[in-house]
């Protein structure tokens, strides 16, 4: 095996800095031309860049982090095109984004990555989590502000010394995770949820610097509260003092809204904290994400809890100005009958993210312990059934299925950004599948992602990954057809047994950059049986009917033998 | 006794056809392509390659200890062959064996057989290939024979894989221990080939038995040494192989006629009797040596074809001569279309 690692990082670092040269010279690839058009496939956040078109996408690729600018434009028929894409990794190499265990972790707080646009002065804002001892990320080091590709900044915040008295969170430092962040573009201020070290303030408005204040939510025996410092002497009580999960800044009143451990509270801009509504149902939930937007106003939010080994989620909502508290978002069957079950608890969604466009609320989750992805769209009923499945069970989430990716990859973050002046784009994080963006409020995608050249006319068939480490996982077969073709694909053993027919005479088109239905021209490791062939070498070819004929290579780690 | 050879001559032939007819229409539950094995299914020697893979039923067959290690009961001599194919698409195999007789009755024999691919481009997710791994796949064979008659000999052989996938150093696999080799336990090969008399012969091979549970050959592979991957298995068929070959002349010149009929149990049990957990394959060879010492052949394994040519001669070294034989083998493997022309095989005694 001939690889360096260190040439790699160089090659990568070259890279970002000629395309981010070429940013500047308005010369930029477009994605046709482009191999890399992110930093990597494995986007863990994405976020608005605050210009028309911009989008941001921190992408986390085995050891390295970094961010991608992209830029889109609109076509005809809502076809968004990639206008232009650049890179720059973050600085250092033993920081990043994307936490350890972020998909593992049962705490419903630590299974999103917060993702903002803090304006002009500060840009992107994504947390910051720095290696343990054991070279884990999971040790809350601060926070990024993306301004642009020269200036992804590092910005560490102070962890006090109560950190280290308190055993708990000596022992557990994702109790103090970065998990929601809130910019006040009046004061210029980022308030950062700290969980068990509460709230932070990251004032910007001084022409001197940049000045971090830490507070903790002190709630009284008669039921009141207030922001106290957070000093090194300070006697943190979790019981007292409780956790601060996500904030949130109301956009009618300019109140700051705390999702904590117990109900939500606000902070009104001249320092009064309170109750956020009187006598919430709400009060005394563990409330773990907090989301405001759309027109008419709609406030969700996300509670979560462990009793005795489970975990008990909640999904929760204000619509409107009518209603005066939360109430649990009903799921609708396909007919709009309204489901007594709480699906959102039984299916142990968290909340990874909410984007709002008009009257709909984007909510993007993920179930627990598995790999199921997808966003409920909810209207002012609730979150309606698009469809049955084979079995006659409703289908409330919208993803692959739907068109939203064309692998099945987790979502991992959404957003909106301004696609053009009258236009609100939404956007799509996956894990493996770059990002797919929609100009229409999600009926149709684009999927954006990094893709090598190929020759016309199968010249060169490429199979991603290469490598299949179990079973199941998907390797992509990528072609390239010059017209409209039938294809066939199949996979042979070393000594050329046909193992698996893949796809027989389909369809498939003509296209400047690749023909692959990434839905159906996939190998998985397995026979034409279902069988999971053995750890080796097998051979894919993909046959058109214009005479051509092109070979691809991919290796499987094997699988059981049943 | 006559009767008896012509009732087992027929009995074997019918077997082979019997496998090939029935090879088809059957719907099977595995794939043997998806099974360990190729690199025995691959052929072990460019002579035997040219003529359709045959070469358990021939006392000439080199390396014995892969073939049949009964063959070793006939040697006379000490036999080295060494053999190299370069297929379609960066496959690249080879053989080595070396075999003698030990005392009066008994022979001895080891054998080497390697494939591998020596460009396998590593590509990772982001479409990015991130580097070039050489991976290749072995099979060793020890092997003894004991010649029991002037026409009968036993064979026994020890076998055991090795393979390395070489893709542990590559950045796809960062963060992750990888391991790359993989060697399975030791399984045994049972053989007997009969000589009945100048012109037929018959052989019998029994593959891939193990100590293990229902005798199979099936073991674990752990790809991680920090477990952080999911083991898999693995599983080399049980074979039970049967050759027959026929030695004649036509119009003057030595013709010679092999046939195997292979039969591949694809499930991990001691015998199964449903026959979609069978699969049935044949191989059928002609040689003819047009000119002295100069052969052609031509052979089918299954639906691939084969030619293939020999020449022998002899090198003086002192008063001694060495028997030297160059093979060539030129194949189509025809359910991929590709061609192989680039096989040469190379075996001789020391007398």
């Amino acid at each position: 095996m001939k690889l360096s690692l260190k040439k790699r990082a160089i090659a990568r670092k070259t890279l970002a800095f000629v395309a981010g040269l070429l940013v500047g010279g308005s010369a930029l690839c477009t994605n046709a031309l482009a191999g890399e058009t992110l930093f990597s496939n494995f986007v863990f956040a994405v976020g608005p860049a605050g210009e028309n078109g911009a989008l941001w996408a921190f992408s986390r690729d085995g050891s390295y982090s970094g961010v991608t600018l992209l830029n889109f434009n609109v076509a005809s028929k809502n076809n968004v095109v990639t206008e232009a894409t650049a890179q720059a990794p973050v600085e250092t190499d033993t920081l990043t984004a994307a936490r350890y265990e972020i998909f593992e972790d049962n705490f419903a707080e630590r299974r999103r990555i917060p993702a903002i646009y803090a304006g002009t002065k500060l840009g992107l804002v994504l947390p910051m989590y720095a290696m343990d001892k054991d070279e884990r990320y999971r040790q809350p080091a601060g926070f990024y502000t993306v301004l642009d590709l020269k200036n992804v900044i590092e910005n560490p915040i102070d962890i006090p010394a109560v950190a280290n008295d308190l055993d708990t969170l000596k022992d557990d430092p994702m109790m103090y995770a970065t998990s929601g962040f809130a910019y006040d573009s009046t004061a210029k201020r980022l308030w950062v949820a700290r969980g068990a070290l509460g709230l932070m303030v990251h004032d910007v408005s001084s022409n001197k610097g940049a000045k971090d204040t830490t507070f903790v939510l002190k709630v009284e025996k008669d039921g009141s509260a207030k922001l106290e410092r957070l000093k090194n002497n300070t006697e943190l009580d979790l019981k007292k003092n409780p956790e601060v999960f996500d904030v949130q800044l109301h956009p009618e009143s300019g109140d700051l809204w705390l999702a904590t451990a117990q109900g939500i509270w606000k902070r009104t801009p001249n320092g009064n904290v309170s109750r956020a509504l009187e006598l919430s149902v709400l009060d005394t939930m563990r409330v773990t994400g907090l989301w405001m937007g759309g027109s008419p106003l709609q406030i969700i939010a996300e509670t979560s809890y462990k009793k005795d080994d489970n975990f008990i989620g909640g999904l929760w909502r204000k619509y409107g100005e009518k209603p005066k508290d939360f109430s649990r978002v009903n799921f609708l069957d396909t007919a709009g009958k309204k489901q007594k079950k709480d699906i959102y608890d039984e299916a142990d969604y968290t909340v990874s993210d909410v984007a709002f466009i008009g009257k709909i609320a984007y909510v993007l989750v993920r179930a627990v312990g598995g790999s199921i992805s997808g966003y409920l769209k909810l209207d002012s009923l609730g979150a309606k059934a698009w469809e049955k499945d084979d079995d006659g069970k409703d289908q409330w989430l919208y993803g692959y299925e739907t068109g939203a990716t064309d692998r099945k990859a987790t979502i991992m973050s959404m957003c909106t950004f301004p696609l053009s002046k009258n236009r609100t784009g939404l956007a799509i994080a996956t894990y493996g599948n770059g990002i797919s963006v929609s100009a229409d409020s999600g009926a149709t995608w684009s999927v954006v992602l990094n893709r090598a050249k190929l020759s016309n006319d199968l010249g060169s068939i490429r199979m991603v990954p290469s490598v299949i480490v179990q079973p199941g996982e998907e390797s992509l077969v990528s072609y390239k057809l010059g017209k409209d073709s039938k294809v066939t694909i199949e996979v042979f053993s070393y000594d050329m047994r046909k193992v698996r027919t893949i796809v027989k005479d389909a369809e498939r088109n003509a296209d400047a950059s690749r023909s692959t239905n990434p839905k159906e021209d996939y190998w998985d490791g397995r026979d034409d049986h279902g069988k999971d062939c053995t750890m080796g070498v097998y051979y894919i070819r993909v046959k058109d009917n214009h005479g051509h004929v092109g070979w691809g290579k991919a290796m499987t780690l094997g699988g059981n033998f049943r | 006794m006559m009767n008896l050879k012509k009732l087992v001559v027929a009995a074997l032939a019918g077997c082979s056809f019997v496998s090939s007819a029935f090879a088809g229409p059957f719907t099977k539950k595995s794939e043997l392509g998806g099974f360990d094995g190729f690199v025995e299914r691959m052929s072990g020697s460019v002579r035997e390659l040219g003529r359709g893979n045959t070469g358990s039923a021939d006392t000439a067959s080199m390396p014995g200890a892969f073939w049949n290690p009964a063959i070793l009961g006939f040697r006379e001599n000490l036999g080295v062959t060494l053999n190299i194919e370069r297929r379609d698409l960066d496959r690249l195999g080879g053989a080595f064996g070396i075999e003698g007789k030990v005392g009066k009755r008994m022979g001895v024999g080891f054998a080497v057989l390697y494939r591998g691919d020596r460009d396998f481009k590593v590509i990772d997710d982001d479409d990015e290939t991130v580097g070039t791994a050489k991976p290749f796949f072995s099979m060793f064979y020890l092997g003894f024979a004991y010649r029991a008659t002037r026409q009968d000999a036993f064979g026994l052989s020890l076998s055991m894989s090795y393979d390395n996938l070489d893709i542990a150093d590559s950045k796809y696999f960062e963060g992750i221990d990888m391991e790359d080799s993989f060697r399975s336990p030791v399984t045994i090969n049972l053989s007997w080939l009969r000589q009945w008399n100048a012109k037929w012969s018959s052989s019998v091979v029994i593959r891939n038995l193990s100590f293990s549970k229902n005798l199979s050959a099936k073991w674990t592979k752990n790809p991680s040494k920090d477990n952080s991957l999911a083991s898999t298995e693995g599983v080399r068929p049980k074979v039970l192989q049967i050759g027959l070959g026929y030695r004649s002349k036509i119009m003057g010149k030595p013709v010679y006629a092999w046939m195997e009929a292979l039969d591949y149990q694809v499930a991990d049990t001691l015998l199964a009797f449903d026959p979609q957990l069978h699969v049935w394959t044949g191989r059928v060879g002609f040689e003819c040596e047009i000119v002295p010492n100069a052969t052609l052949r031509v052979g089918m394994d299954d639906l691939n074809w084969m030619l293939g040519a020999g020449y022998k001669f002899e090198i003086h070294v002192g008063r001694k001569k060495f028997p030297l034989e160059v093979n060539y083998a030129f194949l189509y493997e025809t359910s991929a279309g590709l061609w192989s022309p680039f096989t040469l095989g190379l075996r001789g005694y020391i007398p």
